[in-house]
């Protein structure tokens, strides 16, 4: 029981499985971030300073998690770009003759965080809007326009 | 074609450090929200959202900030160690992100729910005060009602002066109103009505208890009797002449009998109405007797004078001259009776003007007063100083008090005393005068008939039974009243009460 050997009962998970769990994971986020919308507008909850908010911050997190997918999928090509001195202050990227575009695409969208951040910034904005004029909901608000 | 790393180095530095610290205040400004509303399900939800962004993004800044700096420290063999927890942390973090934002639609039908369910209570809460409220105010009102309608029946009951009382079917009395309790004689009595020792039985009060079966028959058979003519005797012997009006609580249903009474005391109205067929048959009489004296006194004039004439013509000492003596004897005697009989009818002549009492009775005791000390008969006198003079007849009055002390020592006899008192009544308007004596006093079968002509209880030749009678016939024409008690062995008490008048009256009798 101590020694570990080979299980062959169960399923092996190899590295492709963590990338592809992620991507899914992003796919999850980007859908549930998609209904939370679709339900904010249909709810008419968007009339609200602070619902609106809530609903910016959402559509950035959408636009985040796709550009998260996007990057990585783009990162785990071998034939888009060639980095160079790895783990310096130096690095740089060096696309492959004819993937200068993709490069530079994946390049801009590894700075995610310029999408996450203004999403966060946007929940921020919300929850502190609710917190200064908190509105008063009533069984109204559950009639769709 | 190089694109350099140090952007998104920069980038990636700062945004995590960023992404963390808004993080950190979103879960803070969550938990306000949460702290201001307790009971909002969907600040929990936004408190739970908050939370797992924050999880994620401090695992992700973390992650990220931690790779770039091991990276530039050459560590590399560290991150790559560190690296697939950081991945895997960052993928459960925003899983668990997208779970509880996909949890928002059924929080808000939750949240919808609750307020609706808020909003039923609120309105039947408020119903219900309205209700309450409603209720509060018409028990206030129904009760307010009933206590002015006891207060009002209550003060009916209290203040009635006829007896009210409710009465069992087996007599007991359950309540009686204070009048019922004087009137009774149990005012001393506090009993509990209806329970314990004290317990008042009204058939006790019945002076014929026959009468009291006979009643709750009627009573259990018609349900209300209407003025029935009644005696009752209080507990201190007082006979009470009532009207009893009665009804029973006559429903099937209820196994309870209950009598409600009213009952009211007669007795007062009873004796003057026999005073007004006394005064009534007085009256009638004095009117016959009158008639029959107006015609037979000229001729006893005539039979008189002739009488006189020849007794003065027969010489002293004859047969013939004592004959008529007696007949002239026993024609005044007759023509007494007539006259007196005159004055009880008021047919004489009558002069009132002031006059004192004490003065009046003072003469005729000075008549009297021989004759009473002879039969060892003491008199005793109190007079008011406070009595006014009055205006009467002084000869008639004397007459009166002549009558009545006369009367007074026949029933004595020898050895007595004879207390004349005389007192100004409280309300100013009436002089009692009390001729009281210590004689062998009257038969209560006689009381009703002392004030009619010629009824008299004294042998023949003592009395001619016209003196009270024209006494009271003087009274009367007073405007007074003559009032008598006794108790046979103990004495007589004669009351005349005269009223005080301000001005002498000529009272016009139709002396012919």
């Amino acid at each position: 029981m101590g020694v570990p050997g080979g299980a062959s009962a169960t399923q092996v998970h190899a590295e492709p499985e963590g990338l592809c769990s992620h991507q899914l994971g992003h796919g999850f986020f980007v859908v549930s971030m998609g209904v939370l919308v679709y339900w904010l507008r249909g709810r008419r909850l968007i009339r609200h300073k602070g619902w609106r908010y809530l609903q910016y911050s959402a559509i950035l997190f959408v636009v985040w998690n796709l550009d998260a997918i996007l990057v990585h999928y783009l990162e785990n090509r071998d034939d888009l770009f060639m980095k160079f001195s790895e783990g310096t202050l130096h690095a740089f990227l060096q696309p492959y003759p004819g993937r200068e575009w993709v490069t530079v695409l994946f390049y801009l969208g590894k700075m995610d965080h310029l999408l996450c951040v203004p999403a966060i910034v946007f929940l921020y904005l919300a929850l502190r809007q609710m917190i200064r004029s908190p509105h008063r909901f009533s069984p109204q608000d559950d009639e769709r326009p | 074609m190089t694109l350099p790393f140090l952007p998104i180095f920069v980038v990636d530095l700062l945004g995590s450090a960023l992404m963390i610290f808004f993080a950190g205040a979103c879960v803070r400004l969550s938990y306000g929200l949460h702290v201001q509303d307790r009971e909002n399900v969907l600040w929990v939800y936004l408190l739970m959202v908050s939370h797992a962004l924050a999880v994620f993004a401090v695992s992700r800044g973390v992650g990220h900030i931690a790779k770039q700096l091991l990276l530039l420290g050459g560590y590399r063999d560290i991150w790559d160690g560190l690296r697939p927890y950081s991945g895997s942390l960052n993928t459960i973090s925003f899983c668990v992100v997208g779970a509880v934002t996909l949890f928002f639609e059924r929080i808000w039908k939750v949240y919808q729910q609750i307020l609706r369910d808020r909003h039923a209570l609120r309105e039947a809460h408020e119903n219900l005060v309205s209700l309450n409220k409603r209720l509060e105010d018409a028990v206030a009102e129904r009760t307010a009602e009933l206590a002015r309608s006891e207060q009002k029946f209550r003060r009916i009951f209290e203040a009635s002066l006829d007896m009210i009382a409710v009465v069992a079917s087996d007599g007991t009395v359950l309540d009686m109103n204070p009048a019922g309790r004087e009137m009774l004689g149990i005012d001393g009595l506090n009993p509990q009505w209806g329970s314990g020792a004290e317990r008042v039985s009204f058939g006790t009060f019945f002076a014929r208890p026959e009468e009291w079966e006979q009643l709750k028959e009627r009573l259990q058979r018609e349900c209300s009797v209407a003025d029935a003519e009644i005696d009752l005797v209080g507990r201190d012997g007082r006979e009470i002449s009532a009207l009893l009006s009665a009804a029973s609580q006559c429903d099937v249903l209820e196994k309870t009998e209950i009598f409600h009474l009213v009952v009211k005391d007669i007795s007062q109205r009873k004796a003057m109405q026999q005073q007004l067929l006394q005064a009534d048959k007085l009256a009638s009489i004095g009117q016959l007797a009158a008639g029959v004296a107006h015609e037979i006194n000229n001729p006893l004039g005539i039979i008189l004078g002739y009488t006189q004439l020849l007794i003065r013509e027969e010489p002293e000492g004859t047969e013939r001259r004592e004959d008529l003596k007696t007949i002239e004897k026993h024609t005044r005697t007759c023509k007494t009776i007539v006259e007196d009989l005159l004055s009880f009818a008021r047919r004489s002549h009558t002069k009132k003007e002031p006059a004192s009492v004490r003065d009046i009775i003072d003469e005729v005791l000075s008549v009297v007063r021989h004759n009473l000390e002879l039969r060892r008969i003491e008199v005793e006198t109190h007079f008011d100083p406070q009595i006014p003079a009055l205006v009467v007849d002084k000869d008639k009055l004397r007459q009166v008090f002549m009558n009545l002390i006369m009367n007074a020592q026949q029933a004595i006899g020898k050895d007595g005393r004879i207390s004349i008192r005389t007192v100004f009544g409280d309300d100013g308007k009436h002089v009692r005068v009390s001729v009281s004596d210590t004689g062998t006093g009257i038969e209560p079968k006689h009381l009703p008939r002392i004030f009619d002509p010629f009824f008299t209880t004294k042998s023949t030749g003592e009395g001619t039974g016209l003196g009270l009678s024209v006494s009271y016939g003087i009274v009367k024409d007073h405007g007074g009243e003559i009032l008598v008690e006794s108790e046979p062995g103990k004495g007589s008490v004669f009351t005349v009460l005269l009223p005080v008048t301000a001005e002498p009256v000529e009272s016009g009798g139709r002396d012919d």
